[in-house]
């Protein structure tokens, strides 16, 4: 067996394993395919049990909605302007983290993980509060804060797990040989993080498109794709909305199967390396 | 600080000061300063804003009849008894008037007050709300950590590397699909009319008001969040050496002891960082109880926050809701660091 890593088990609990194994999955899977089912079908609420038929015009029904297009351009608004913010803040909470030894280090570091663990919802409010305060009213710049407000810590952990592998003493030599500060912190810093600033700036596009809660409650009268999916589930229910799930599922499942695919040929190589 | 300079220089460490000073005082700490502040005053209007009014009515009608009495008094012949009375009204008339502008800038300013009028005005039904929110919760993080953790085992310890891909590929493709569509998903299923009851029909059942009853939104919320239990412990057991496994297996360890006494203990940080992360979605979620409940029933204390700001626009009230709800998550997260015996390092990872 080439794989050190894995356990060797009996035949009985192989069997108990894989019952359980079935349930879960179909747990987890029967209902997103139910719901893709119902995109499906002519009838117009969305419905499995009552069939009517076969048809794809739910998704021209879905293509000519017009709040739902200005809602995706929302998303992107908000998503950009997140990931403007989330990314020097993340980098810049990550160096003072890590760089400085300071007793209140923990604190520091405590504080900025507290986003993360605080209700989407509270830091909606608490944004729309504060800025009520300065005279700005809820839209699309007060939910762009309260999403950068937490997504700024998941940025700020990428940088800092990247920057815990650095090699300092590559910025040490450069120093000693002459480079200002500036020109360490372009060359060899920069650089050494720009595998992570991509893949932060992906979590931090995903984070922001995909949440509901903070959202909801700091948008004021605008509105998301999101939050007009959300507004549908409510009121005016079309199998349209399954029709975007559909677009979900599909999108999902094919970023996932990249991102498994490459994991996997990232940790053969890196076995490879370590034979 | 000095190894923050040596690193950067002056202009960049002034630049990440900055940015982290932006950070912490204007998105994390002042927001939730100006939103527990808020929660601890609300606007009083001297008593009652009706009382004022019917007040300010009657010193109209008094400062009329006097305004009459004077008249008829200007009408009758002049003496130095009259005059005095005139005077006498004139007065009271300004007295009246004295009076009324008092009240008239009492009703349209009212004063700021600081009590804790917003927290004890909760009441019993919402209070027995917010308990019920947070047992679902527990409960909720209960369930997902029972079914979840022989999931992370298998997919860290068990499966092949093919199969363990093709299995992280299976959780994490309903993980990344939107909550909204994930529960979505269960209203179609829960419906009055939807396919459990379809199900239930088939085999002779009444149909039953899984929405109405509310127990919809408990079943939306496991499916919802259960996910966020696996990725942390699957994180936590691949770290564990499997030498460990096998060695106590070859001295005969029973498989429970192996899990209570090597592979529970290794795992406490994904646990915990599992128990919190599902705890704090459940019992903050808008999403599953606003669609699952379609608004015939109130059972989410995340709901009465949202109809204290967006319904009854009263902030000071919806602020102590939230301010509450808040408490409520950092009490459950020292207890996890306190019960998994772990540091908030070990926790955000």
């Amino acid at each position: 067996m080439s794989n050190v890593s894995q356990v060797a088990f009996g035949r009985g609990s192989r069997i108990v394993l894989n019952i359980y194994m079935l349930i879960f999955f179909t747990y987890m899977f029967l209902p997103l395919i139910l719901m893709v089912a119902a995109g499906f079908n002519e009838f117009d609420t969305p419905s499995v049990t009552v069939w009517r038929g076969f048809t794809l015009k739910w998704f021209s029904v879905l293509a000519e909605d017009s709040r739902m297009w200005s809602g995706l351009i929302n998303s992107f608004i908000i998503a950009f302007a997140v990931i403007a913010i989330a990314l020097p803040l993340g980098l810049a909470g990550a160096f003072l983290v890590s760089r400085l030894d300071s007793r209140y280090n923990t604190l520091i570091y405590g504080i900025m993980v507290s986003p993360l663990l605080t209700p989407g919802i509270i830091l909606g409010i608490s944004t729309l509060i504060f800025w009520r305060e300065a005279g700005v009213s809820g839209g699309l710049f007060t939910a762009a804060i309260a999403q950068a407000s937490y997504i700024s810590s998941y940025t700020m952990l990428m940088f800092m797990a990247r920057l815990e592998r650095q090699d300092i003493s590559l910025e040490e030599a450069a120093q000693d040989l002459g480079a200002n500060h500036l020109q360490v912190f372009w060359r060899i810093t920069m650089p050494f993080l720009k595998p992570t600033i991509l893949t932060a700036s992906v979590i931090a596009l995903l984070q922001s498109i995909e949440n509901y809660n903070t959202t909801i409650f700091s948008i004021g009268g605008e509105h998301t794709l999101v939050t007009e999916i959300g507004a549908r589930m409510r009121f005016g229910l079309s199998p349209a909305v399954n029709v975007i799930g559909i677009i979900f599922v599909v999108i999902t499942i094919v970023c996932a199967a990249i991102y498994v695919i490459f994991r996997e040929r990232e940790k053969a190589r890196a076995a490879a390396m370590a034979r | 600080m000095n190894s923050l300079l040596r690193s950067f220089g002056p202009h960049l460490t002034a630049l990440i000061l900055l940015l982290a000073g932006v950070w912490i005082v204007g998105m994390i700490i002042g927001p939730q300063l100006i939103m527990v502040e808020q929660s601890f005053w609300h606007l009083d209007r001297g008593g009652d804003a009706v009382n004022i009014t019917v007040q300010i009515d009657n010193e109209y009608n008094d400062v009329d009849l006097l305004l009459f009495d004077k008249m008829d008094l200007e009408a009758e012949k002049a003496s130095a008894e009259r005059d005095a009375k005139i005077a006498e009204i004139v007065a009271s008339i300004a007295q009246k008037r004295a009076i009324i502008a008092e009240l008239e800038t009492r009703e349209v300013t009212p004063k700021k007050v600081y009590s804790l009028r917003n927290y004890t005005i909760m009441g019993g039904s919402h209070l027995a709300i917010f308990l019920k929110t947070i047992l679902a919760s527990v409960a909720v993080t209960l369930i997902a950590f029972v079914v979840c953790y022989p999931m992370a085992y298998t997919v860290a310890k068990l499966a092949t590397p093919n199969k363990a891909a093709l299995i992280m590929l299976g959780l994490i493709v309903p993980y990344a699909i939107n909550e909204l569509l994930r529960v979505f998903a269960w209203l179609m299923i829960l419906n009055y009319n939807g396919v459990a009851n379809f199900l239930l029909g088939l085999i002779g059942f009444e149909p039953v008001p899984f929405l109405e009853s509310g127990s919809g939104v408990f079943i939306a919320m496991v499916y919802a969040y259960i996910l966020f239990m696996v990725f942390p412990i699957y994180n936590t057991v691949e770290t564990l050496d499997t030498a460990q496994i096998e060695a106590a297996r070859d001295m005969g360890a029973p498989t429970w002891q192996i899990h209570r006494k090597i592979v529970l203990p290794h795992a406490k940080p994904g646990i915990a960082v599992g128990c919190i992360m599902t705890f704090m979605l459940t019992a903050g979620s808008y999403s599953v109880p606003y669609i699952m409940t379609r608004g015939t029933v109130e059972p989410w204390f995340t709901q009465l926050i949202y109809n204290k700001f967006f319904e009854s626009l009263n902030w000071n009230t919806g602020s102590a809701y939230a301010f509450t709800l808040l408490i409520a998550c950092v009490i459950f997260v020292f207890l996890m660091m306190r019960i998994f015996n772990v540091s908030i390092r070990d926790i955000a990872k």
